[in-house]
């Protein structure tokens, strides 16, 4: 009888009940709209670094990734090549040859990373092929490059076009090639396209005087959530010359950025949170002092403090939970076409191309998402509705049932 | 057998600052099935003897034993639970909770004890039929007239068979012809179940109906 009292006081007055209902689903729509679009944000940023170049997991001889030089080629690769390729969880890997160098072409010249590949391996491993806008793909024709379009703006180059890259060899000379334009990329990240180029493995190779040798396996696994323990595997399998090393290695400021991101939505949640606290507490207080006679009617005939607090804490609840459901119910209907369509953020996208996130945002929510909200409103509410309880039971019943 | 006994209760307020002595010394027995009328004028201090005695308000000074239990040693949780197991309190204003039908409001109590569901709508209905109002049963307070919602009110009151109900100026709403319905059906359940019912009340139907009168006057009693 407590809950249908406490659900038909609710109901005693109207507008206001449905305004703090209200204002619980708007609440409950804005969290999860932020966590969708934080959630979004992060996931774009990592995995749009993941499949530029980083993949899920590198494997170099050991030193590689903090000081690429040219002379650090994987010793032994077919060994590599071989754990790699027994491995179950590995779908797929790419070999590089990796270096930095300059690439110029009749009106300018810059400093670029130069990604030697084979095509049909790299286009597993990355989104390269796919973020070609103009022109082709690497075809393994031994002169073509592949260039960014913030490169091409620079170099004022474009298809068809003649560039030289030259480079330091291991033994420290300089190497040089002669390149026609195949193709112009434009990825999520302006500063990937001004700086890395692509160019058949085989033609890195001669002008770079490796013979067969190359710099790095770029690795794809089942779920990017293995790549650790496919990591770990891999090691124990390798020589201690080796370094295996998983995205969440490669990019470590990436990953505190998200952590910080993750901890910043906590701070603009804890903010939604507060706002909707004084409302449940407005209106439950406004509630509890409305009824004070009636209050004093229940003390009268023997209702025991604690079931009075329980009464006003209860209403409050049943607000928080059905605004919850409500909330979430439709917080999750309103995500489904920004998931699919995204959210065009073009009027930042220089911005956001140089954080790799692209200019179309696409929110995300996990089921985690869910759950800490379908908890934290309902406790939410319950922590509003302590101090309109508290007021409740402090009342003397004698004043109580006197007061009009 | 006494019921309940108050020994030289004095009730003091602070009216901005000034006391103001609501009851002045009253020393009363009551004993078990009667029927009692405190009467008075306007703040003579009969409602604030009548919160004394229903352990709604604490004296200043003196002492209240029902049953032989000082009250003034009971905790809040022992007097809610005093009030709910021995008390029935019918107010001027009927006071009964908007949102609940007539049974409902009955039943609340029954609930507070932890009555099973199936006994308290046996036992609410039976009192219903008893004192006429059935048909009353799914309505609201806001559906019904005043002597209606009066009536539902006693038998709230008497639901859980309370040694005591305490009835303050349970007529002053109602005209005299269903003011005297109401004051049959409590005199009824007073003869039949050996309720003792203590009115506060300067209602003369009221008082003519005392089988004893307590005289109220500036917080004393005047005369019995």
């Amino acid at each position: 009888m407590l809950i249908k009292l406490a659900w038909r006081n609710l109901w005693r007055n109207k507008r206001r009940s449905t305004i703090v209902l209200l204002s619980v689903i708007v609440g409950v729509n804005a969290m999860l709209f932020m966590d969708g679009m934080t959630n979004g944000m992060l996931s774009q940023i990592l995995f749009n670094q993941i499949s530029l170049s980083t993949s899920h997991i590198q494997i170099h001889n050991k030193g590689f990734s903090d000081n690429k030089t040219v002379q650090g080629i994987i010793k032994d690769s077919e060994k590599v090549e071989k754990a790699i390729s027994n491995n179950p969880d590995v779908t797929a890997y790419s070999r590089r040859v990796i270096t930095f160098g300059l690439l110029s072409s009749a009106s300018n010249s810059t400093g670029v990373y130069i990604y030697g590949v084979i095509p049909e391996e790299e286009e597993k491993v990355s989104r390269i092929k796919s973020s070609i806008i103009e022109g082709n793909y690497l075809s393994n024709a031994k002169n073509e490059i592949i260039i960014g379009k913030k490169l091409a703006e620079k170099l004022k180059v474009g298809l068809g076009d003649k560039v030289v890259a030259l480079a330091n060899t291991p033994d420290g000379t300089i190497g040089s090639e002669v390149f026609r334009v195949a193709g112009i990329f434009k990825t999520p990240s302006s500063e990937f396209d001004k700086a890395f180029i692509y160019i058949p493995l085989a033609t890195s190779q001669s002008m770079l005087d490796l013979g067969e040798s190359f710099h790095e396996f770029a690795i794809i696994t089942k779920n990017y959530k293995q790549s650790n323990s496919v990591r770990d595997e891999l090691t124990s399998k390798l020589d201690a010359g080796i370094e295996v090393l998983s995205y969440e290695d490669l990019l470590p400021f990436i990953i505190i950025q998200l952590d910080m991101y993750k901890e910043s939505m906590f701070v603009v949640n804890f903010i939604i949170s507060l706002a909707l606290i004084f409302g449940i507490i407005n209106s439950t207080l406004m509630s509890v002092f409305e009824r004070i006679q009636e209050i004093g009617v229940l003390m009268s005939i023997g209702m025991r403090i604690w079931k009075i607090f329980g009464m006003v804490v209860l209403e409050a609840l049943i607000l928080g939970v059905f605004g919850t459901v409500i909330g979430v119910v439709s917080g999750y209907l309103i995500n489904i076409p920004f998931s699919i369509y995204g959210i065009d953020l073009s009027f930042f996208a220089e911005s956001l191309e140089s954080f790799a996130m692209g200019s179309i945002l696409y929110p995300q929510l996990s089921v985690e998402n869910f759950i800490i909200t379908l908890f934290m409103i309902p406790l939410i509410s319950v922590i509003a509705a302590l101090y309109p309880a508290y007021r409740a039971i402090k009342l003397e019943p004698v004043y109580a049932i006197r007061y009009v | 057998m006494e019921l309940i006994k108050t020994e030289n209760i004095i009730k003091t307020y602070q009216d901005n600052g000034v006391p103001v002595h609501a009851v002045n010394g009253i020393s009363l027995e009551v004993n078990e099935g009667e029927h009692i009328v405190l009467a008075g004028p306007s703040g003579s201090g009969k409602t604030t003897l009548l919160n004394l005695l229903g352990a709604l308000d604490k004296p200043t000074e003196g002492k209240i034993f029902f049953e032989g239990d000082d009250l003034s040693l009971k905790s809040k949780k022992e007097l809610s639970d005093f009030r709910l197991h021995k008390l029935g309190f019918i107010f001027q204003a009927y006071n009964l909770i908007p949102v609940l039908t007539a049974m409902e409001n009955i039943e609340f109590s029954m609930m507070l004890l932890g009555v099973p569901e199936a006994e308290r709508h046996q036992r609410s209905e039976s009192l219903l039929e008893e004192l006429g109002i059935a048909e009353l049963k799914n309505k609201r307070p806001n559906e019904m007239s005043g002597g209606q919602q009066q009536r539902v009110a006693v038998a709230r009151a008497i639901i859980n068979n309370p040694k005591l109900v305490l009835a303050d100026e349970p007529t002053a709403n109602l005209d005299s012809k269903t003011g005297g319905h109401l004051l049959d059906l409590m005199d009824k359940m007073n003869e039949e179940k050996n309720i003792t019912f203590i009115f506060a009340s300067h209602d003369q139907q009221v008082i003519e109906r005392a089988r004893r009168l307590v005289k109220i006057k500036d917080g004393l009693v005047d005369n019995e």
